[in-house]
């Protein structure tokens, strides 16, 4: 069964898209070959003329010609002054556009964390949101009551980009009708379910509270240099980036680029904390038993982590 | 009967939306105005953050040069701590600029710029079925080994850096990963699968017999030596420009602007950059020498949304967005930066024409700055690098030297970063106080090429390159597309006409 894609780019930078080409096994065009995936306009491997897009864009509003998912990337611009035309497309703000084709779309995936919560260019002059939350409130721009005529919310796949195995593996579970499990954030379980960390070369360090203090420095990056690897969720250490490796592997702290308030307010690469102790712990713990914990596994920590003569 | 129309021609972005305005006349184009269309404010987002914030966010300016970004950001901090960076480092900054640049350039030939081959303009070229069996989109086999290809050699990023695109690994002092014996076995093999296929496919010859291509007469004599050289997509290239008039298309002022990159590990980069980088630091096209002077740098402001004073250099930046408005000067999102004064070209034949490559110093004079020398330049780009890339994994391996250097702290100052990005030019610029960001600018490469006019009414390079461009069928309007795309200002570049009856938003009345 043939399967019909929109991918649409609003305020962000294209990286959900290069993200996306990363893809091996299948890759993007062994992917739309094998699920038959009939993709009716995506910016940077279309050739389709405006006109026809703009006669396109008419036809799937007016549900005259059947669209099953709209991919959304970037946040979507609604200044100046919630007229949207910071960002416009066949002479129509692109907020406008996205909502009449969420109106017909089966599925609505909201790509990356800017399409998501809103990301690096939401609030402030630009007036950015995601499709439908607002940081960590739900609304945005289809309003936190939205669902598609098939019933469903936008299902929400953050990550800064976000990671191509969850959007080939979205897609994937679409056409062969898999149902996926949404948890927070209307983000399904199958990659979210999971922390950052999780994978991490440097768990060992983690678990023994051996701790880098310095760029380049083996151990763990929670304490001291902002990582959010035990903070947040994403499948960065599961599924590996590029196939190779994570950005906590080569020793670059998680920045939670995942999250809702991403990016945080307060400076990256140093950890927010009182008398040495994040004060931001994993999701759930109880601080009491976790300073005590973590004072327990640093005295049983041993030599050769102390000493750092692990590889990573 | 003379007929006058305006068209507007929508270019999808990758670091920011751009459209361009044209007006075309008895079927040539007379006026062009190039309006950046998207504002999303980075350079406001940076305002009070912490010191190195700078490394994270401004990546995400640009999803296909975002390790640029990152360079360029770290830059700006060497020079604002005084950070030391050591050889090895360099090393793996360089070699991951040059990943970065290469799967850029591939992309860009073959998904971006060679589908317009593909267009039904060219259904009469001799050569439009096998541009069909090339380059159709997602189908097309130059397309599928492109994306076969760009996605193995970036892997070499992220095993030095964790992730493409987007990672953060490059900061002041050095990196912060430890390339091991292995890494570097594993980057040097995907590094040499690369030049196998770049070799086969793109040259067919080795890239050593490319390099000894030194003229227009010998590409032509190379082109003709062995029929396998007509048949690798370079010389399909050739052929085709040359039968299809796009060695002569779209000239622009002849300014070329270079801010140099990929310093020498352990070397001394001079600033007027005479010396110290594999890509020198320089201007070509003006009269009074060619040494860069950073200082000579420029933002206007004049047909522009944005408030403030009209011309700064970008460490005095201060400018906050206004509400665009219909008439007036002001027409773009993009501020217009100016060397000396004057717009100028920047990109890979901007790279080699500083670094007085014989081949392009030949082709400038024989072509003028053409849509096929620019575009050949970007094509051929990666052949300049990949032996220094192979030389500086080399010497990672053999070295065994730090990666991060220490610095000290610093409260108060500012720093400036300066690389050659994919695309070109690429400068941040930061100020700091009392630890927190107090100001920063960032110049994109996109930003000189697809410039906006200047206070003195001098067009951007590319709305240059467009005056006087001949337009066959104005519903169709290919040669216009080929010019804005040989500067690879960010993707796709779609066409429509505007009638002008509708009462469209007008193009600036007040342009002299």
């Amino acid at each position: 069964m043939t399967l019909s894609v929109f991918w649409l780019q609003a305020g962000g930078c294209g990286g959900d898209t290069w993200s996306f080409l990363n893809a091996e096994s299948p890759d993007v065009i062994e992917f739309f070959e094998d699920h038959d995936i009939d993709l009716l306009w995506h910016p940077s491997l279309s050739t389709l003329h405006p006109g026809e897009l703009s006669r396109l864009l008419t036809r799937l509003a007016n549900g005259d010609q059947p669209l099953d998912v709209l991919c959304v990337e970037g946040t979507i611009l609604n200044g100046p002054d919630g007229s949207g035309m910071f960002d416009e497309l066949c002479d129509r703000p692109k907020k406008e556009i996205v909502e009449d084709l969420a109106r017909q779309a089966r599925f609505v995936l909201a790509v990356g964390t800017c399409a998501s919560f809103g990301g690096i260019s939401g609030g402030g002059f630009s007036e950015g949101t995601g499709l439908q939350y607002e940081k960590w409130t739900p609304g945005g721009l289809l309003g936190a009551s939205f669902k598609t005529h098939a019933g469903r919310p936008v299902i929400n796949l953050p990550g800064c980009p976000c990671h191509c195995d969850v959007i080939i593996g979205m897609l994937s579970a679409i056409a062969l009708e898999t149902p996926l499990d949404l948890i927070d954030y209307n983000t399904p379980r199958e990659w979210y379910g999971i922390m950052v960390h999780q994978g991490c070369t440097r768990n060992e360090y983690h678990e023994y509270r051996v701790e880098e203090k310095v760029f380049g420095e083996k151990g763990c990056m929670f304490f001291h240099m902002g990582c959010h690897g035990p903070l947040v969720t994403g499948p960065c250490n599961k599924k590996l980036w590029n196939r190779r490796s994570s950005k906590t592997r080569v020793g670059v702290p998680c920045f939670g680029c995942t999250r809702p308030d991403f990016p945080q307010h307060y400076p990256f690469f140093e950890t927010q904390n009182i008398e040495g102790l994040p004060i931001e712990l994993p999701d759930g713990v109880s601080r009491a038993h976790y300073m005590a914990y973590k004072g327990m596994a640093a005295a049983a920590a041993p030599t050769r982590l102390k000493k750092r003569k692990t590889g990573i | 009967m003379s007929s006058k129309r305006i068209q507007v021609l929508p270019v999808n972005r990758v670091e920011g939306d751009l459209k361009i305005r044209i007006e075309v006349e008895d079927n040539h184009v007379t006026e062009a105005f190039s309006i950046g269309m998207m504002y999303r404010g980075i350079e406001k987002i940076m305002l009070d953050r912490g010191p190195l914030d700078g490394l994270v966010i401004t990546p995400r300016i640009c999803g296909i040069c975002s390790n640029s970004h990152l360079a360029a950001a770290a830059m700006a901090l060497d020079d604002f701590y005084k950070a030391e960076v050591p050889p090895n480092a360099v090393r793996v900054r360089n070699v991951s600029l040059c990943v970065e640049s290469i799967q850029n350039d591939i992309r860009h030939a073959f998904l971006l710029f060679m589908p317009d081959f593909t267009n039904p303009a060219y259904a009469d070229h001799p050569l439009y079925q096998d541009a069909l069996t090339r380059y159709e989109p997602l189908k097309g086999d130059s397309t599928v080994a492109a994306v076969r290809e760009t996605k193995r050699l970036l892997e070499v990023i992220a095993i030095m850096g964790g992730q493409w695109p987007h990672s953060s690994f490059i900061v002041p002092g050095g990196v912060v990963s430890v390339i091991s014996v292995s890494d570097i076995a594993q980057c040097r093999y995907l590094l040499g699968q690369f030049r196998k296929w770049f070799e086969a496919n793109v040259l067919a010859c080795s890239i050593e017999e490319w390099l000894s291509v030194e003229s227009l007469a010998d590409l032509q004599s190379w082109l003709v030596k062995d029929p396998a050289h007509q048949h690798g997509d370079l010389g399909f290239f050739v052929r085709f420009c040359e039968r299809a008039g796009l060695d002569r298309l779209g000239a622009d002022t002849g300014r070329f602007l270079s801010f140099g990159s990929l310093p020498t590990p352990g070397g001394r980069a001079d600033k007027s950059g005479r010396s110290g980088f594999l890509i020198p630091a320089g201007l070509v096209g003006q009269d009074r020498g060619e040494d860069f002077d950073g200082g000579l740098i420029s933002e206007d402001i004049s047909h522009s949304h944005f408030d403030g004073a009209p011309s700064t250099h970008p460490f005095d930046a201060d400018v906050t967005p206004k509400k665009p408005l219909l008439e007036g000067m002001a027409y773009s999102w993009a501020k217009a930066p100016r060397y000396d004064g004057l717009p100028a070209e920047t990109g890979p034949l901007a790279q080699l024409l500083v670094s007085k490559n014989p081949l392009f110093v030949d082709l400038l004079n024989c072509f003028g700055p053409s849509v096929y020398v620019r575009e050949l330049a970007r094509l051929t780009r990666a052949a300049h690098q990949i032996s220094h890339m192979e030389r500086w994994l080399g010497e990672i391996a053999s070295d065994n030297g730090e990666f991060y250097h220490q610095h000290g702290n610093v409260m108060d100052g500012q720093g400036c970063g300066l690389v050659e990005a994919p695309r070109g030019a690429l400068g941040h610029w930061v100020r700091i106080e009392e630890g927190v960001i107090a100001g920063y600018q960032v110049i994109t490469p996109t930003t000189w090429n697809a410039s906006p006019r200047d206070v003195d009414g001098n067009r951007g390079p590319m709305e240059q390159a467009l005056i006087g461009v001949r337009v066959k069928d104005p519903e169709n309007p290919i040669e216009v597309a080929h010019v804005i795309r040989s500067f690879d200002p960010c993707l796709v570049c779609t066409v429509h006409a505007v009638d002008l009856k509708k009462g469209q938003a007008l193009p600036p009345k007040t342009i002299g």
